[in-house]
C-alpha cells in the first residue's frame, strides 16, 4: 500500500522532471519544423472528424435534454444561450480533451513505447539525433497548439447541433439563434475556457510521451504504456478542469 | 517535398478556420458589449439603482442601444451611472430625456430605460447628463399599502363602536332592533296608517264621481292611455333590435366554433404527423 503510494509520487516526480526537460529543449535549436508540422497534421486534422461528431451530438443532446426543464419554467427562449454557455465554458473543452486523450495520448504512448522497445530511440541517440527534441518536443508542442483549435471547432459544431435540436420542436431563425447566443456570452465565458484547453493539450501530450518514453522492455509494455497514458491523461484533465474552474471562480 | 505539401494545405486550412472561429467569437462578443464602433457616454444620477449592474442593457424606445459601464456612489444618497451608447442613436436623444430603472420580465435582469423628453430639440453631448426618474420601489409600495391598512383599522374600530352602541345603547335605532314594545308600537302605527290611507282613497273615489272634479280625472286617464301605448311600441321595437343582435351574435359564435374545430383538427393532424 505504502509502496504503491510511493510509486505514484515517484511517477509524478519523474513526469515533472520530464516536463521540465521539455521547457528546456523547446527553446534550444535545432527546431524540428517539418516533424512538428506533420505531428500537427496527425493530431489536429486527423482528429477533426471525431471531434466534430462528438461536438455535434453534445450540442444536440444538451438542447433536447435541457428543453423540458426550461419549458417548465417558461424560459424556453433561454435555451440557445444556456446551451452555448455550457458548451463553450465546460462541455466542449472537456469532451474534446477526453477524446484527444483517448486518440492522441494512447497513440503517442503506443508509438513511442514500441520505438523504445525496438530500441529505435537508442539508435537515434547513437546517430547523434536528440530523440527528446525530435520525438517529444514536436508532439507535445503540436498537442498544446492543436487541442485549443479542435475545441473551437467543437464549440462551433456543437452550436450548430444545438440549432438542429431546437428546430426539432420549434422553428427558430438561424440568425435569431446566433444573436441570442452572442447576447448571452461574455469574454469571461470564452477566455478562461480557451486558456485551460492549452493546459489540456499540454498534459495530453506530455503524459503520452512520458509513458511511451519510459516503457520497459518487452512487447506487452507497449500496450501498458498506451493504456496508462489514456487513464492518466483523462484523470489529469478532470483535475486541471477543477483547478481552472476554481481559479476562474475566485477571480471573477 | 511533394509529400509534405500533401498535408500542409490541409493543416493550414484546419488552423485557419479554427482561428477564424475564435476571432469571430471574440469580435461578436465585443460588438455586443459595444467595445468596437463609435460610442458616446451619458451619465445620470439616481437615488438608488435597485440592483442595476455593470453590463446591463440600456433601452431607448424598447431597443437595446447600449450598456451600463460604471456605477459609482457620489455621496450617501446619490449614485452616478455611466452609460455607453451607440453613436448612431445620439441624434434621437435630446437633453431633456429621462432615465429610469425597470426590470426585464418578471424575474429578469434590471434594464435602464431612456425615455424621450417633450420640448428640447438640442441633441445630447458626449458625457452629457440626463435627469432620472425614480422607479417604484418596494418601500414606496409598502408605504401606500400601510396607509390603506391603517384606514381599514380606523373603519373597523368605528364599526365596532357602532355595533356596540346598537346592542347596548338606548337610542332610537337600538330600541327599534331590540325592544319588543317599540316593535309593537311601530307595527300598530303602521296598521293605523294603513286604515287611514284606505279611508283617504275612498274619499278620493268619492271625489272622482263628484261633478266638480270629473273633467280633470278624465283628462288624466286619457293621457295615461296614450303614454302606455307609446311605451308598448317602443318596447316592441327594442325587442326586435335585441333579437336581431342575438341572431348576429349566434352566427358569430357559430363561426368561431367552426374555426376552433378546424384549428383543433389541424393541430391533431400536426400531432399525428409529428408522431409519425
Amino acid at each position: 500500500m505504502i509502496l504503491n503510494i510511493k510509486n505514484t509520487f515517484a511517477e509524478i516526480g519523474e513526469t515533472t522532471i520530464f516536463a521540465k526537460r521539455f521547457f528546456k529543449e523547446v527553446l534550444i535549436p535545432p527546431y524540428e519544423t517539418k516533424e512538428f508540422l506533420r505531428q500537427c497534421y496527425v493530431i489536429g486534422y486527423r482528429s477533426l472528424p471525431l471531434v466534430a461528431i462528438t461536438g455535434f451530438i453534445m450540442g444536440l443532446v444538451l438542447t433536447l435534454q435541457s428543453r423540458p426543464t426550461l419549458v417548465k419554467f417558461g424560459a424556453e427562449s433561454w435555451l440557445p444561450g444556456m446551451v452555448a454557455l455550457s458548451l463553450i465554458r465546460e462541455i466542449a473543452p472537456v469532451i474534446t480533451a477526453l477524446i484527444c486523450a483517448g486518440k492522441i495520448s494512447s497513440g503517442i504512448g503506443a508509438e513511442l513505447g514500441s520505438m523504445k522497445v525496438t530500441e529505435q530511440i537508442d539508435a537515434m541517440e547513437v546517430s547523434a539525433v536528440n530523440p527528446y527534441n525530435y520525438l517529444v518536443v514536436t508532439r507535445v508542442l503540436a498537442c498544446t497548439l492543436m487541442v485549443p483549435i479542435l475545441v473551437f471547432f467543437a464549440d462551433a459544431i456543437g452550436i450548430i447541433g444545438g440549432y438542429v435540436g431546437i428546430n426539432i420542436h420549434g422553428d427558430v431563425n438561424f440568425y435569431r439563434f446566433l444573436t441570442q447566443i452572442v447576447q448571452s456570452l461574455e469574454y469571461l465565458d470564452l477566455l478562461p475556457a480557451t486558456l485551460k484547453t492549452f493546459f489540456f493539450g499540454f498534459f495530453i501530450g506530455i503524459i503520452g510521451c512520458y509513458k511511451g518514453f519510459n516503457a520497459s522492455n518487452g512487447t506487452e509494455s507497449v500496450g501498458q504504456a498506451a493504456n496508462s497514458a489514456v487513464v492518466t491523461a483523462s484523470l489529469s484533465i478532470f483535475i486541471i478542469d477543477m483547478v481552472a474552474v476554481q481559479i476562474t471562480d475566485l477571480f471573477f | 517535398m511533394e509529400k509534405q505539401s500533401g498535408y500542409t494545405w490541409k493543416l493550414g486550412m484546419f488552423v485557419t478556420i479554427g482561428l477564424l472561429l475564435f476571432i469571430m467569437a471574440v469580435y461578436f462578443i465585443g460588438k455586443q458589449q459595444n467595445l468596437f464602433g463609435s460610442t458616446f457616454h451619458i451619465t445620470s444620477q439616481f437615488k438608488t439603482v435597485s440592483g442595476l449592474e455593470v453590463g446591463n442593457n440600456v433601452r431607448f424606445s424598447g431597443i437595446n442601444v447600449g450598456t451600463v459601464e460604471q456605477i459609482q456612489l457620489k455621496n450617501d444618497s446619490t449614485v452616478v451611472v455611466v452609460l455607453v451608447m451607440k453613436e448612431e442613436v445620439r441624434k434621437f436623444i435630446k437633453t431633456d430625456a429621462t432615465a429610469s430603472i425597470g426590470s426585464d420580465g418578471l424575474m429578469g435582469d434590471k434594464v435602464l430605460t431612456i425615455s424621450p423628453g417633450a420640448k428640447s430639440k438640442k441633441v445630447i453631448e458626449d458625457n452629457g447628463q440626463i435627469a432620472s426618474v425614480d422607479g417604484i420601489e418596494m418601500q414606496d409600495l409598502m408605504k401606500s399599502v400601510k396607509k390603506s391598512v391603517d384606514n381599514v383599522g380606523i373603519i373597523s374600530e368605528e364599526l365596532a363602536i357602532f355595533s356596540h352602541s346598537m346592542n347596548n345603547g338606548n337610542g332610537a335605532l337600538a330600541r327599534l332592533v331590540k325592544d319588543d314594545k317599540m316593535a309593537n308600537s311601530v307595527s300598530n302605527t303602521l296598521s293605523n296608517l294603513e286604515t287611514g290611507t284606505k279611508g283617504f282613497s275612498e274619499n278620493m273615489e268619492a271625489a272622482k264621481s263628484n261633478f266638480l272634479f270629473r273633467g280633470y280625472f278624465k283628462k288624466k286617464e286619457k293621457e295615461k292611455k296614450e303614454k302606455a301605448e307609446e311605451r308598448k311600441e317602443k318596447q316592441e321595437e327594442a325587442k326586435k333590435e335585441k333579437q336581431e343582435a342575438r341572431q348576429e351574435k349566434q352566427e358569430e359564435q357559430e363561426k368561431a366554433a367552426k374555426e376552433k374545430e378546424q384549428k383543433e383538427k389541424e393541430e391533431q393532424q400536426k400531432q399525428e404527423d409529428a408522431k409519425k
